[in-house]
C-alpha cells in the first residue's frame, strides 16, 4: 500500500468506528428496524474507507474511479436492499398488528 | 453464447413484469432455450478450452470480463436445466398451491444471477451478483405469505450483513492491491496481515451466505418456510454460490501457507455439519426442516472436502468437493418436490403427514428414497462418487483412520434421517389419506432429478476427469 497521510489515516479510522458501531448495533440489537439502520451505518463505513482509499497518493491528486464507480454501484444495491428489508418489516407488522386477535379475545 | 445466456433471463423477467399473464410460459421458455445453449457452451468449452470475453469492448482490466471454464459450464448447465424442471413443477402446481405471480419473474432473476455468479472472476462483480443472488432468494421465501415472513427478514438481514463483510473485504484487498479480476490479484499476492484480514472478512460473510455450520441458523427455517419449488431452487443451487466464491478465494488468492492454515477450520466445521446437521435432521418434526437440516449437514461433506483440498493439494479431493455439489443438487431438488407434492397432497406439515405413503403416492415417495439414497452415498449413484473420491484421496494420503470413521459416522447418520422417513412411508396399516386425488405429473417430476443423480454414475469417468483438471 502507498503512503497514507496522517489525515486519510484518521478518515480511515472514523470509517473504522463506524463499522464498530454499526456491528454493535446489529448483534446487540433487539429490534429489527434498529438492526436495518445498524446495517446501514456498517454501509455508511464501508463506503466511507472506499472514498478515502480512492485518494491514496495517486500521481495526480486526482480520485480513483474505479472505486467512485464501486462506491455508486455499493449505493444502488444497499438503497434497494434497506428498501425491501422496510416493506418486508412493515408486512411482518401488518400480518400480525397486536398482540390479541379479534378471535382470540376472551368471552364475557 | 455466455451474452445470451445473461441477457435472455433478464429479458425474459422483465417481459413477464409486463405480462404476468404469459409468465410461466416465458419461463418455460427461457429455461429451455438456455439449457441448450448451456449445453452447446459446455461442447464447445470442452473441445476448444476455456473461453474469456470483454463486455462491451473495453480495454483488460477496465471491462467486466466473464470467463468460462468447464466447471462453470458444467454449473451453468445444472442451473438452467434444474431451473427448466422447477418451472415445469411450478406450472403443474401452481394453481393449487397459490404460487404468487412474483415466482417466475424472481426464478428467471435467480437464474441470472447464479450464472453471472459462475462466469465472473472479479471480486466486485461477484459481490454484485452475491446481492442480487440474497435479494432474489429472500423475495422468493416470502412469496409462501404471512408466515415466512420473519424468516425472511431474518435471512436478508444475516444475508446483508454477509455481503457487507465481503465487501469491506473486497475494498481492503483493492486499497493493497488496486486490481479487482482474482487472476491478475494472483500475481500481486502478498503473505501479510492485510491480506488474511481481508480474507477471513470475505469467509466469515461467504460462509453466512453458504449457511455453513456454525452460521447455518437461518437456513432451515428459511427454506422450510419456502414454497415447494422455491425450497428446491435455494437448497440445490442459492447456496452453492457463495462456496463457489470461497473456493475461489482461497484456491486462487491465498498463498500456500495461508491455504494450510485455514484448512483446519474448514474441515473442522465441515465435520461439525455432518454430525450436528444430521442430529438435527433426525430430530426436527417438520418434513421440510428434515430436508433442510440434511443440506446443512450435506454442506459439510463440500466444505470437508475443501479444507482437505487445501491441507494435501490432492486433485481428488476437487472432483469430490465438485461432484458433492453436483449430486446434492440433483438430489434435494428431487427430495423438496418429492416432499412439497406429498404434503401439498396429504395436507399437514410434520412428519407423521408421511404415513403410509408409499401406499398414496408410490411415485414421489419412491422419488425421495432414490434421491435420498445419493444423500447417504449408496452406489452407484452421484453421492456414492463423491464420496468415493473423497474416501480415495484419504487413503491415498495414509495414516488418516480418524477421518475414514467420522464419515462412515456421517453416512450413518444421513442414512437414519432418510430411513425414518422411509420407515413411517411403509406403515401401511393406517394411512393418512390424501385431501384429493394424488397427481402423476409433478410425482414424475419430482423422480427426474432423482434418476438423474443415479445417472451421473454412467459418465463418472469424463466427470472426475473434467472435474479433477478444472478443479478451480
Amino acid at each position: 500500500m502507498t503512503d497514507l497521510s496522517p489525515q486519510l489515516l484518521l478518515y480511515i479510522g472514523t470509517a473504522a468506528g463506524l463499522f464498530a458501531i454499526g456491528l454493535y448495533g446489529f448483534i446487540v440489537g433487539p429490534q429489527t428496524l434498529r438492526r436495518i439502520l445498524a446495517l446501514n451505518i456498517i454501509g455508511a463505513g464501508i463506503f466511507m474507507l472506499m472514498v478515502v482509499l480512492a485518494y491514496r497518493g495517486l500521481a495526480d491528486g486526482a480520485a480513483d474511479p474505479v472505486l467512485q464507480a464501486l462506491i455508486l454501484t455499493g449505493l444502488v444495491v444497499a438503497v434497494s436492499a434497506t428498501a425491501f428489508a422496510l416493506a418486508l418489516l412493515a408486512r411482518l407488522k401488518q400480518a400480525r398488528p397486536g398482540q390479541y386477535r379479534p378471535e382470540q379475545e376472551p368471552g364475557p | 453464447m455466455m451474452v445470451l445466456l445473461l441477457v435472455l433471463p433478464l429479458v425474459g423477467a422483465l417481459l413477464m413484469l409486463l405480462w404476468p399473464k404469459i409468465a410461466p410460459l416465458l419461463t418455460l421458455l427461457t429455461a429451455t432455450i438456455c439449457s441448450l445453449a448451456a449445453l452447446q457452451l459446455l461442447l464447445q468449452v470442452s473441445e476448444q478450452g476455456s473461453q474469456q470475453i470483454l463486455l462491451a469492448g473495453w480495454p483488460s482490466g477496465l471491462a467486466i470480463s466473464l470467463e468460462a471454464n468447464s466447471l462453470s459450464c458444467l454449473l451453468i448447465l445444472l442451473t438452467t436445466v434444474l431451473q427448466l424442471l422447477v418451472a415445469l413443477y411450478a406450472f403443474a402446481t401452481y394453481r393449487r398451491d397459490k404460487l404468487g405471480t412474483g415466482f417466475w419473474p424472481l426464478s428467471s432473476l435467480l437464474q441470472l444471477g447464479l450464472t453471472s455468479l459462475w462466469l465472473s472472476r472479479d471480486l466486485f462483480n461477484l459481490y454484485v451478483c452475491l446481492e442480487l443472488l440474497g435479494l432474489v432468494a429472500v423475495a422468493l421465501v416470502s412469496l409462501s405469505g404471512d408466515k415466512a415472513i420473519k424468516p425472511a427478514l431474518n435471512y436478508l438481514l444475516l444475508s446483508l450483513f454477509g455481503s457487507l463483510c465481503y465487501l469491506l473485504g473486497v475494498a481492503m484487498l483493492y486499497g493493497a492491491y488496486g486490481v479487482l479480476d482474482i487472476s491478475a490479484l494472483a500475481l500481486q499476492w502478498q503473505t501479510n496481515i492485510l491480506s488474511t484480514a481481508a480474507l477471513l472478512l470475505m469467509t466469515l460473510g461467504l460462509m453466512l451466505k453458504a449457511a455453513l455450520w456454525p452460521l447455518h441458523g437461518w437456513l432451515p427455517a428459511a427454506h422450510g418456510a419456502a414454497p415447494a419449488p422455491v425450497s428446491a431452487l435455494l437448497s440445490a443451487l442459492v447456496v452453492k454460490g457463495p462456496l463457489f466464491i470461497l473456493c475461489l478465494l482461497w484456491l486462487q488468492l491465498a498463498s500456500a501457507p495461508q491455504a494450510v492454515a485455514i484448512a483446519p477450520l474448514f474441515t473442522g466445521c465441515g465435520l461439525a455439519a455432518l454430525l450436528l446437521g444430521g442430529v438435527s435432521a433426525l430430530r426436527t418434526p417438520f418434513a421440510k426442516n428434515m430436508v433442510a437440516y440434511s443440506t446443512v449437514a450435506q454442506l459439510g461433506y463440500a466444505m470437508l472436502a475443501l479444507g482437505l483440498l487445501l491441507r494435501f493439494n490432492q486433485p481428488l479431493f476437487a472432483a469430490a468437493l465438485w461432484l458433492f455439489v453436483l449430486a446434492h443438487a440433483l438430489a434435494k431438488a428431487a427430495c423438496f418436490l418429492a416432499i412439497g407434492e406429498i404434503t401439498a397432497t396429504l395436507g399437514g406439515k410434520r412428519l407423521n403427514t408421511l404415513k403410509g405413503a408409499s401406499q398414496t403416492m408410490p411415485l414421489a415417495m419412491f422419488a425421495f428414497a432414490v434421491a435420498g439414497g445419493s444423500l447417504i452415498g449408496l452406489p452407484p449413484s452421484g453421492g456414492f462418487l463423491a464420496k468415493w473420491a473423497l474416501l480415495q484421496g484419504l487413503w491415498l494420503q495414509g495414516d488418516q483412520l480418524l477421518w475414514l470413521l467420522a464419515i462412515v459416522l456421517a453416512t450413518l447418520l444421513s442414512a437414519a434421517y432418510v430411513f425414518r422417513v422411509v420407515v413411517l412411508a411403509f406403515d401401511r396399516a393406517d394411512p393418512v389419506a390424501p385431501d384429493f386425488a394424488p397427481r402423476i405429473l409433478p410425482q414424475w417430476l419430482a423422480l427426474l432429478p432423482a434418476l438423474a443423480v443415479w445417472a451421473m454414475a454412467l459418465y463418472s469417468e469424463p466427470l472426475l476427469r473434467l472435474l479433477k483438471q478444472e478443479g478451480l
